[in-house]
């Protein structure tokens, strides 16, 4: 069956081994794994819309104590071992004529028929428990949708590897030979077939950074999510420890019977707890997606592989990045540590969650020296901790002062005054007087700047963010002026990105208008695409 | 060395300035059919409100009988805003078509001035409600890859004038040419 698998690896033979010739091919026993898991995950897919009406009729646990739930249990178990064993006897590949072929499907039956041009790149996948026996599903992307893309779900790691590099080179010499014969073309094969075949690793985050990268950042939902259905249980072990303890929550919080200071003492505790507990877990789940972390560069894409048990990959073409942008949180800036974001179209994928969708591309907690040669990378010549960014208009405070504070602060303060609640008072001023100290470093923060090719716009409160976008790939830009600005002579700039929006408010106007006329002199005299 | 005949790098002294370009009203149709909505639906809610406060059928009970000059009140006061609004933001609507973009101005106390450049478009729409069809109004809707937010959104056009900016964008040459 996998006879392609044992091949030596010399390079006249790859070329044998990755052709099978007109018949067609079973996979590996091994894909019976790879497809059951697939088919549990569709099935928890379509079902999780099922789970809350299930969780509001039912009692979960007193429905798993019952005999039916075995049943259920052992019905689907071997529902989807079938279904994995169906779908594997279902499946042929062949590699013929530079053309990849797939037959799959069980009762919906699929022929992708993927000629090796048509094939963008090139993925080899290693889920986990391919690994120790060296196997690895090859994902071929074309231009085209999803539906159009072909998994060979499992083949040995040679084997893919020699498909891949045969299928890129194809894609070469293809170029090569293209340029020869139409000059004219050049351009367009070359961004769309160079491919991954020199690939070199520009940055790699050890496992130190990452651990940097769990305690800055909330990456607690990645695991949170995945131990949601343990909840219940979790709590009711926790609670049984702190009673076996001597401590009862509900006596604490019922009775008097314990001083305020103590009770202070005890939240304090558990709080603090709670924070490490979360942070842990934090530290776990960015282990969990970061480990490995590797971003290399090939002739056109920034591709990030990373992953502990699954390894993800996201690829991404260079010139479809809009936006460079570097986020530093509080806690960042005191590590001196920053996360860096490649934005692309922000009308792909809809719904990928954050760091799996592939029109952001993160780099985690990497130092600022780092950032700096990364984002030059991507945008050559950019430079964006410069020091010539222009700070917004003091009245940017005022204005936030009076539409968003004064109001609130004013109700709260006749409550307070007139029915003599000090606490009332207190508190407004306190919430007042923080929030007010935000907008103020908010001011302070908000910036533009510019130079011949680049906009860079500097944002934050306590932490700090960094855009950088170049003037060309704007889509459209807006100012706004509301009729108190007028009379200052200030305005507001919004550059519209495939990415999202960028604003930056309190201009002096005559600024804004420059901006405006020089930013859609370049769109409309260059003439260059923004993907 | 060898010089380049094509390459040109004069300065720019003045760009294309935005600020200086009449813009061009829309048809005030649109204002007069605002304006007419906003009297018609105000005049119908308070209709239907106020048959069912004062139909001799059913007895209502007293919690709606003192909801009823308070309902009656906010949709008074809606409808006066809405009426103030259109009446004097609506002519302040404006657009300018250049070569190679297209501006929207509008608004009253915040005022905002888009330009979208014709080359980053990606397609067109012109639409027309039931109500803008009577007044022989269409609205024109130009997409661009920054998304169903940015929708760069003219109303109140002559159907005449949408169609043919609509054209002027499809026939564009930057469009034509495949770059966008």
């Amino acid at each position: 069956m996998s006879s392609q698998c044992s091949e030596p690896k010399s390079a006249q033979e790859q070329t044998v081994a990755v052709e099978t010739g007109s018949e067609w091919r079973m996979l590996s026993y091994i894909a019976i794994v790879y497809f059951s898991i697939k088919n549990i995950f569709k099935t928890a897919q379509t079902l999780i819309y099922a789970v809350p009406a299930l969780a509001i009729t039912a009692n979960v646990t007193d429905m798993l104590e019952s005999p039916l739930a075995y049943l259920v249990f052992f019905g689907a178990i071997t529902f989807l071992s079938v279904s994995g064993l169906a779908s594997f006897l279902m499946y042929r590949f062949r590699i013929h004529n530079e053309h990849v072929e797939v037959r799959s499907g069980v009762f919906q039956r699929a022929h992708i028929n993927l000629p090796f041009w048509r094939i963008q790149n090139v993925k080899i996948e290693h889920p986990f428990y391919y690994r120790p026996f060296g196997y690895s599903v090859v994902v071929l992307d074309t231009a085209g949708s999803a539906k159009e893309e072909a998994n060979i779900v499992a083949v040995t790691t040679e084997y893919a590897e020699a498909l891949k590099s045969q299928i890129l080179s194809h894609q070469k010499s293809e170029t090569s030979h293209n340029a020869n014969s139409e000059p004219v073309d050049l351009e367009k094969t070359d961004t769309t077939h160079v491919n991954t075949l020199d690939e070199t690793v520009i940055n790699h985050r050890s496992i130190g950074d990452i651990v940097i990268h769990g305690f800055t950042n909330n990456r607690v939902w990645i695991l949170l999510g995945a131990a949601a259905p343990f909840y219940d249980t979790l709590v009711e072990q926790v609670g049984g420890w702190l009673t076996s303890k001597g401590l009862q929550l509900d006596q604490l919080v019922g009775e008097q019977t314990i001083a305020w200071w103590q009770f202070g003492l005890y939240a304090f505790a558990i709080v603090m707890m709670l924070m490490a507990v979360l942070a842990l877990l934090s530290v776990g789940g960015a282990l969990f997606t970061f480990y490995g972390y590797t971003l290399s560069k090939t002739a056109d894409r920034y591709i990030r592989r990373s992953g502990l048990l699954n390894k993800q990959e996201v690829s991404m073409r260079a010139t479809r990045i809009q936006v460079v942008s570097a986020k530093q949180d509080w806690l960042d800036k005191i590590l001196k540590r920053v996360n860096l974001y490649f934005e692309q179209n922000a009308s792909l994928d809809h719904g990928a969650p954050e760091l799996m969708s592939s029109n952001r591309l993160i780099v985690p907690s990497v130092t600022v020296e780092e950032t700096a040669v990364l984002a030059q990378d991507v945008l050559p010549n950019c430079n964006l901790y410069r020091d010539d960014y222009k700070s917004i208009n003091r009245r940017y405070i005022w204005h936030c002062f009076l539409v968003g504070l004064l109001a609130p602060f004013a109700i709260a303060m006749t409550i307070g005054i007139v029915g003599q609640h000090w606490d009332v008072i207190v508190g407004a001023v306190a919430i007042s007087g923080a929030i007010a100290g935000i907008i103020v470093l908010r001011w302070w923060r908000w910036g533009i700047a510019e130079d011949e090719d680049y906009i860079y716009v500097r944002s934050g409160r306590v932490g700090l963010d960094y855009k950088c976008f170049q003037r060309f790939k704007v889509q459209q830009v807006v100012i706004k002026q509301s009729w108190f600005m007028k009379r200052r002579g200030l305005a507001s700039v919004k550059f519209v990105m495939a990415s999202g929006a960028i604003t930056v408010p309190f201009l002096p106007e005559d600024y804004v208008w420059t901006l405006i006329n020089s930013t859609a002199y370049s769109v409309e005299s260059t003439r260059r695409s923004w993907m | 060395m060898e010089l380049n005949d094509n390459f040109s790098n004069e300065s720019i002294a003045d760009l294309p300035k935005l600020e200086s370009q009449p813009l061009v009203d829309i048809s005030p149709k649109y204002r007069r059919l605002n304006l007419l909505v906003t009297v018609v639906a105000v005049v119908l809610v308070v209709g239907v409100l106020s048959a069912v406060r004062f139909q001799p059928f059913i007895e209502l009970n007293h919690g709606l009988k003192i909801a009823y000059p308070f309902s009656v009140s906010i949709v008074f006061a809606l409808g006066l805003w809405s009426f103030v609004y259109h009446f004097f933001a609506d002519p302040l609507i404006g657009y300018c078509l250049r070569e190679q973009d297209i501006s929207l101005q509008k608004g009253l106390i915040f005022r905002s001035l888009s330009c979208q450049p014709i080359l980053r478009i990606q397609h067109v729409e012109v639409k027309r409600g039931p109500l803008m069809r009577l007044a022989g109004l269409s609205a024109l809707h130009v997409f661009s890859a920054g998304g169903a937010l940015h929708t760069f959104q003219i109303p109140g056009l002559e159907d005449d004038t949408a169609q043919q900016l609509r054209q002027f964008i499809l026939d564009h040459k930057a469009l034509s040419e495949g770059q966008f």
